[in-house]
């Protein structure tokens, strides 16, 4: 044994100096990814349906896109178990709002809610960038992005989650036409405006893009199309106006019908399913 | 790569390659010039795009261009897209646990030879100490690389003649570097093609 500076396994008698710390994480991500285009009278909400932790896949069929009202949907992304929880909230805020008001709440008013809300938690905030899109009350279609803390804004299009940074600049050039000119006595470009087969065109190539090269993003995807009331659905339901894969159903109206003097129906809600990569 | 920030995009065309850069070069975020190529040529059909670390773009330039020489003096022919990867690779190798920090990408058109009388256009790129992948549509590299990776994702399709290319090329880097804040200040082009280089610098956001 004297060979032995220390005798072999002295380390285990030895008393623990230092306390071992143990600190709880509050938060987590989970990756995937959203994104929402508004047109003129209609909106796209979009989002993945891979739901991960670090390199570990959860499930491959987590809803990260919600219906709040008839004109109004909402998407989450970040620390899923607070997205859930927000949208719980909010969803409980619009039902207390309908009792009181005998009225839905107003997209504009549901966004400014939202920051309220995000806001009321500053110093321990909901890890969750939000997505607000729909109809406004001209009928014109809208989307308002948020940060964590409430920061909103509302703009033509965006891209939130673990892609923003492949699918943001994609959309700037597609939708707000940054860095092109049109030819000369061509008619200049308006971002908003363009049709629902190219919007929709254009989510699936952001969303196919980011699953190719985003180990985050795949499994499924899900696209929420709100239209203004009375808007032509040809477009849409119209025959081979889908893309390959594409599976879409009309969601239920959600608020009784009480705006519905003109004869022309509420706005309508419809949700089309595509699969995405799964590796 | 965050110190000076700048980004590189090379493309795969019809019988044609592309490659380009941006323009800035900067201290963390204060930009310094707007006239910082990170393109240079070895011939007139192969350049090569070295984003990251100013002083190791100028140590790697100038050392890439002596053993370039040395090797045209010695075999008497120019170096191909591929033996001059291997070149730069190996030279990153050497600095395995002191790298430079630069991620390489080369672009060029072999010249037909007896052997391979139709060779296809050649794209290129490496990780700090020379790990090789050679991709069939584009390579991307620098502080912009993931914009990069989501907009050439969206635009790029196969086969594209030169013109096409060009516009391509030109619009993924552009749209990518305006959302990088280490990237943009000024973009260059090169289309290389059998017979010609077509070089255009952009006008770009200068914010």
């Amino acid at each position: 044994m004297a060979l032995y500076h220390n005798p072999p396994m002295a380390y285990a008698q030895e008393p623990n100096t230092a306390p071992i710390e143990h600190r709880f994480n509050p938060y987590s991500d989970n990756g995937g990814s959203i994104l929402a285009i508004a047109g003129k009278d209609f909106s796209v909400i979009a989002g993945d349906t891979r739901q991960s932790e670090g390199y570990n896949i959860q499930t491959r069929y987590a809803r990260k896109v919600w219906q709040l009202t008839d004109k109004a949907v909402l998407a989450t992304n970040g620390f899923s178990a607070d997205g859930n929880n927000f949208v719980k909230r909010v969803k409980q805020r619009l039902e207390w709002y309908e009792h009181a008001h005998h009225k839905p709440m107003g997209l504009k008013s549901i966004a400014r809610m939202i920051q309220t809300m995000l806001y009321g938690k500053r110093f321990f905030p909901y890890y969750v960038y939000n997505i607000l899109g729909g109809i406004e009350e001209d009928g014109s279609g809208a989307v308002y992005s948020f940060d964590p803390v409430g920061s909103y804004e509302r703009e033509a299009c965006r891209a939130a989650g673990a892609a923003q940074s492949l699918i943001q600049p994609f959309l700037d050039n597609q939708i707000y036409f940054k860095n092109q000119q049109p030819e000369s006595g061509a008619e200049p470009f308006i971002p908003g405006n363009l049709p629902l087969s190219t919007v929709l065109s254009l989510v699936v190539d952001s969303f196919t893009s980011a699953t190719e090269r985003h180990i985050e993003v795949g499994d499924g995807m899900e696209i929420y199309i709100v239209m203004k009331k009375g808007r032509s659905t040809d477009d849409l339901l119209g025959e081979g106006k889908l893309q390959k894969g594409m599976k879409v159903e009309e969601l239920i109206p959600l608020g009784e019908s009480s705006d519905d003097e003109d004869g022309q129906g509420g706005e309508r809600t419809f949700l089309v399913r595509q699969a995405l990569k799964r590796d | 790569m965050e110190l000076n920030g700048g980004s590189v995009v090379a493309m795969i065309g019809k019988d044609c390659v592309a490659i380009a850069s941006d323009l800035r070069l900067g201290n963390q975020a204060v930009g310094i010039a707007s006239n910082f190529d990170k393109v240079f040529p070895v011939n007139d059909k192969l350049y090569y795009g070295l984003p990251g670390l100013a002083t190791d773009v100028y140590t790697l330039r100038e050392h890439l261009r002596f053993r370039v020489n040395m090797y045209r003096m010695k075999e008497e022919r120019e170096i191909t897209p591929k033996t001059f990867t291997h070149l730069v690779s190996s030279t990153l190798y050497e600095k395995r646990f002191g790298p430079f920090f630069i991620e390489p990408v080369v672009a060029g058109l072999p010249t037909p030879t007896e052997l391979d009388p139709h060779p296809k256009p050649f794209i290129s790129t490496m990780d700090t100490i020379g790990c090789i992948t050679t991709p069939k549509d584009f390579a991307v590299a620098g502080t912009a690389a993931d914009k990069l990776y989501g907009v050439a994702e969206g635009l790029w399709e196969p086969d594209l003649e030169p013109e096409d290319l060009f516009e391509t090329v030109s619009q993924t880097l552009l749209n990518a570097v305006d959302r990088d804040a280490l990237s943009g200040w000024g973009a260059v082009v090169h289309i290389i093609t059998q017979d010609k280089v077509i070089t255009r610098t952009l006008r770009a956001r200068m914010d």
